[in-house]
């Protein structure tokens, strides 16, 4: 029954695909669009038998239909304002169902930093020698459907030499009235000694149908520039996400990624994978899911060894609450080349929720031999010994459950960069406990 | 520095095979091929009961139907099944009552193999030995001391004639026949192996043995080993392997499985030395096993130990299914790799009952071009209450050409279990190394003493006599890797 539903939402992708295809794009653009048609059709949509696929069944969501064209929906200031972070001073950029909305951002003639929507940017020099240089590499179909679907997105260029004064905050909400399925794409580009922060929220006004968002972002971090990118997954019920996060490192770049994701998105798959194309680079990448109700949320990570002396640096927490489930996957490469190598990677999870679940597969696959390389993962729930420690100092049970909450995700949340972000998600944290 | 690097690590290629022997003994071979027949034909010459040819049958019919998987971590040889012999046996001979009667050829065979097959030896190494050359059973020593136990230690085939009730029962209750394609394999042409049977409360008085031995050419080894300890009961069962050296590769298919029932423990140990081939990668076992226990009753424990540093591939996942309340698991493994030896092997721990423990200890190392990799589950499902899991598993790697890789999956559907996990990937520390040599003791023993530091932890797992020899085994097959 699923199969045939689903076969009819790919048979509408394909008459999709074949039906518009924008003819003021680029020739070199077609061929790419049509590459990846060509595999995506091969491959269909992943099954539970794929081993990345092996926990997430994305059957439902692709079970049922859809509309592909988002549709100017009623945009609720409030929605935007809800989005904000108290406190952060930031370039402000939104994307309602994945358009860019110029009138609502405030990133504009800043010098050394263009933000435009990525149907803008193609005849940029980056956007040909960046443009699914990487993403399409990996085997994800969801990612070749995008590259060949997708007619919005981002395109950030940070320019070189450029120290942006604020971070740039953006805003991807969920509006839409009827069941949508998006493709967004997003290219951001740092150039040689550019730094940066990004932070990225997602979010759903209330009101809004049922949205899957498809959002492939690829980022080019280059020689020296540094980039701090958060995460902020805020979505509500209605909203599903299968979130691509590509980046290639040049030499002595530096990316960290803070990925955070709280109740209330039924559906979150985040595949991020990071390459370290040369070296002396470093890459850190931070993760803290707190989840409720019967969430499903999966990350997926590959840190990319390619080169010697780099370093890496994962730490992923999970805490399952009600009926959810976490799933985390995180794999590290050491290439052949990549002597001299440490490689860390340690993911914990508390395990609350009477029928939650967690599945994690710490992965090392190593092909040199003068290398650190380790791993560590737990599971577990509330340390009784803590709790009763902390009530018989005259603390309520259920402070005593935040704050030792709030000391496991500390190992996480003190590596950000940003204080005021870091502030914002200790509070977010706080809020999606249920205790007592 | 370099170059004496090469220098050893050639030396360590051409390292040689020591039980690369093969013994020239009138066999008895089917013709090449699977089919009904050639089932029909095993069991025949088994003299198997009906019901036994059915269940063979039934599992073929499940191999047919069955395809290769694709997801291990080397890629699958090309095996055609039309072209193996499963069954080939020394030429049959009137039923042996002692060991004077058995074949001279085969005697020096097991002599040259150092298992002590004369009683002499056997009652100074205290160790009952069944040894399984090629496809048959050869000899059982011991048998009457355990038979005053009430112990049941013989070849698979009698067992399937005396206690035909016992195999009955527990035949395929922990490895179905459906597990995976070379499982229904073997449940179809398994032609030999082991049984062992303690009754209720009985410790085992000695080690129990098995040494398994391919020397046909051609020809597939498909055996199966069946233990169960009943409540109260004690077991510890060792299980070595060797095989002649060719220039084909030969299949090795077993099924092993073990029961624990309540208050029961079974300590299962394996040296696995299949011949791994040369250094070029030609010849060497398939070693494609299913192994597999089941703690069915409550307090019972079962413990897997193994040495693996044969055969050409490995691909084997030794699990316990913990059912019982309070029952353990645990799993202590070494794997060294080398030339272009691959292993794919770890462990699956399935917590069911209340109160389980499980424990996994496991050492990669690999030197050459080899790959050899760490694929583990742990699995709480959501009645295992207060279920613990800890796993270690540590990868050393000599030479910058091989490759170590883990894959634990990690599942916990309950929320009072506890589970930890961690892994390390190292080359021996130079300055390790630098503290031996500065002290005298030249590089090539240097190693072999960091390595088997680093693996004395499974090591210190086996029983005495093995101990010694899985320790002389890393040490030869690790002789002159690092400079």
């Amino acid at each position: 029954m699923i199969t045939q539903v689903s076969d009819s939402l790919y048979t509408q992708l394909v008459k999709t695909y074949e039906g518009n295809l924008p003819t003021s794009e680029p020739h070199s653009l077609d061929e790419i669009r049509r590459q990846a048609f060509d595999r995506f059709k091969s491959q269909g949509f992943p099954t539970v038998k794929r081993e990345d696929w092996k926990y997430t069944n994305v059957q439902p969501l692709v079970g049922r239909g859809y509309a592909f064209e988002a549709e100017p929906a009623a945009l609720d200031e409030a929605t935007i304002e809800a989005a904000a972070i108290p406190g952060l001073d930031a370039y402000r950029v939104v994307l309602v169902d994945g358009i860019y909305r110029a009138d609502l951002s405030t990133a504009k003639d800043v010098p050394g930093l263009s933000v435009m929507p990525i149907t803008e940017a193609f005849e940029r020099l980056c956007f040909a020698k960046y443009f699914s240089e990487y993403a399409d590499k990996t085997d994800n179909p969801f990612v070749a459907l995008n590259t060949a679907l997708f007619t919005q997105g981002l395109f950030i260029e940070v320019g070189k030499n450029q120290q942006l004064d604020k971070p740039i905050h953006i805003i991807h909400v969920a509006v839409t009235d009827r069941p949508l399925f998006t493709q967004v794409r997003n290219l951001y580009v740092m150039s040689t000694f550019a730094e940066a922060e990004i932070i990225e929220s997602f979010v759903t006004q209330t009101g809004a149908d049922h949205n899957l968002n498809n959002v492939v972002s690829e980022l080019v971090v280059r020689e020296n520039a540094k980039l701090q990118h958060y995460y902020l997954q805020l979505g509500s019920a209605q909203s599903h996400y299968l979130t691509h996060t590509e980046i290639y490192q040049e030499k002595h770049s530096l990316y960290n990624h803070y990925n955070c994701t709280f109740p209330g998105a039924t559906f979150v798959r985040n595949n991020i994978n990071v390459r370290l194309g040369d070296s002396e680079v470093e890459s850190h990448l931070y993760g803290v899911t707190l989840t409720a109700e019967n969430q499903f949320v999966d990350n997926h990570t590959i840190v990319d060894h390619l080169k010697p002396h780099c370093e890496s640096y994962e730490w992923y927490k999970n805490i399952t609450q009600d009926t959810s489930t976490a799933v985390f996957n995180g794999k590290i490469f050491v290439r052949q080349d990549a002597q001299k190598t440490n490689a860390f990677q340690q993911n914990n999870n508390m395990l609350i929720g009477e029928k939650s679940a967690v599945y994690t597969k710490p992965q090392l696959e190593i092909f040199a031999d003068d290398v650190k390389c380790s791993h560590g993962c737990t599971i577990g729930q509330f340390d009784n010994e803590a709790l009763f420690y902390l009530r018989a100092r005259g603390i309520s049970e259920a402070q005593a459950r935040v704050l030792l909450v709030h000391a496991f995700a500390f190992d996480v949340t003190s590596r950000f960069a940003n204080t005021t972000v870091r502030a914002y998600v200790e509070h977010l944290v706080e809020k999606g406990l249920k205790v007592g | 520095m370099s170059t004496k690097d090469d220098e050893l690590l050639r030396e360590l290629a051409l390292e040689e095979y020591k039980y690369g022997f093969t013994t020239d003994i009138e066999m008895d071979i089917a013709p090449k091929g699977l089919t009904e027949d050639t089932v029909r034909l095993i069991s025949a010459k088994k003299n198997e009961p009906e019901w036994l040819l059915e269940w063979r049958l039934k599992a073929l019919r499940h191999f047919f139907k069955m395809e290769m998987p694709a997801w291990q971590n080397f890629e699958h040889p090309e095996v055609d099944f039309q072209d193996i012999s499963y069954y080939a046996a020394p030429k049959a001979k009137p039923k042996l009552n002692s060991l004077d009667e058995v074949d001279p050829e085969l005697l020096s065979t097991f002599e040259k193999l150092g298992i002590p097959l004369d009683e002499q030896k056997v009652l100074a190494g205290v160790v009952a030995v069944d040894a399984v050359f090629d496809s048959v059973s050869v000899k059982t020593t011991f048998r009457e001391k355990l038979k005053e136990q009430g112990v049941i230690f013989c070849s698979f085939g009698e067992a399937v004639q005396e206690h035909p009730e016992l195999v009955k029962q527990y035949l395929g209750t922990v490895v179905p026949q459906t597990d995976n394609i070379y499982a229904a394999l073997n449940s179809a042409v398994f032609s030999d192996g082991s049984f062992v049977y303690i009754p209720k409360g009985v410790r085992c008085p000695m080690e129990l043995s098995t040494y398994f031995r391919i020397n046909a050419e051609n020809t597939g080894q498909f055996e199966r080993t069946l233990i169960i300890a009943d409540e109260g009961a004690y077991v510890s069962y060792l299980e070595g392997c060797t095989a002649p050296m060719r220039d084909e590769n030969q299949l090795h298919a077993a099924v092993v499985e073990l029961v624990a029932l309540k208050d029961a423990e079974i300590k299962y140990s394996t040296v696995q030395n299949w011949y791994p081939g040369d250094k070029d990668g030609k010849g060497g076992i398939y070693n494609f096993v299913t192994k597999r226990g089941l703690c069915k009753g409550d307090n019972s424990k079962i413990s897997w130990t193994q040495v693996e540093t044969g055969s050409a591939i490995t691909w084997k996942y030794p699990g316990v299914i913990l059912k019982g309340d309070h029952s353990v698991g645990e799993f202590y493994s070494v794997a060294l790799t080398r030339n272009r030896q691959l292993a794919d092997t770890g462990t699956k721990m399935v917590h069911l009952g209340k109160n389980t423990r499980s424990k996994i200890v496991s050492k990669g190392i690999s030197a050459g071009v080899s790959h050899n990799s760490y694929r583990g589950l742990v699995k709480i499902g959501p009645g295992a209450e207060n279920a613990r899991n800890f796993t270690q598993c540590d990868s050393l790697l000599i030479g910058d050409r091989c490759g170590a890789h883990t894959f634990p999956y990690i599942e916990s559907r309950n929320k009072t279990a506890t589970l930890e996990h961690e892994a390390t990937t190292s080359k021996i520390g130079e300055d390790q190394l630098f503290y031996l040599t500065q002290r005298g003791i030249d590089p090539e023993k240097a190693v072999g003493l960091i390595v088997n530091g680093y693996a004395k932890e499974v090591l210190n797992q086996l029983p005495m006599e093995f101990a010694v020899e899985a320790q002389k085994l890393l040490a030869i097959s690790l002789e002159g890797s690092v400079g």
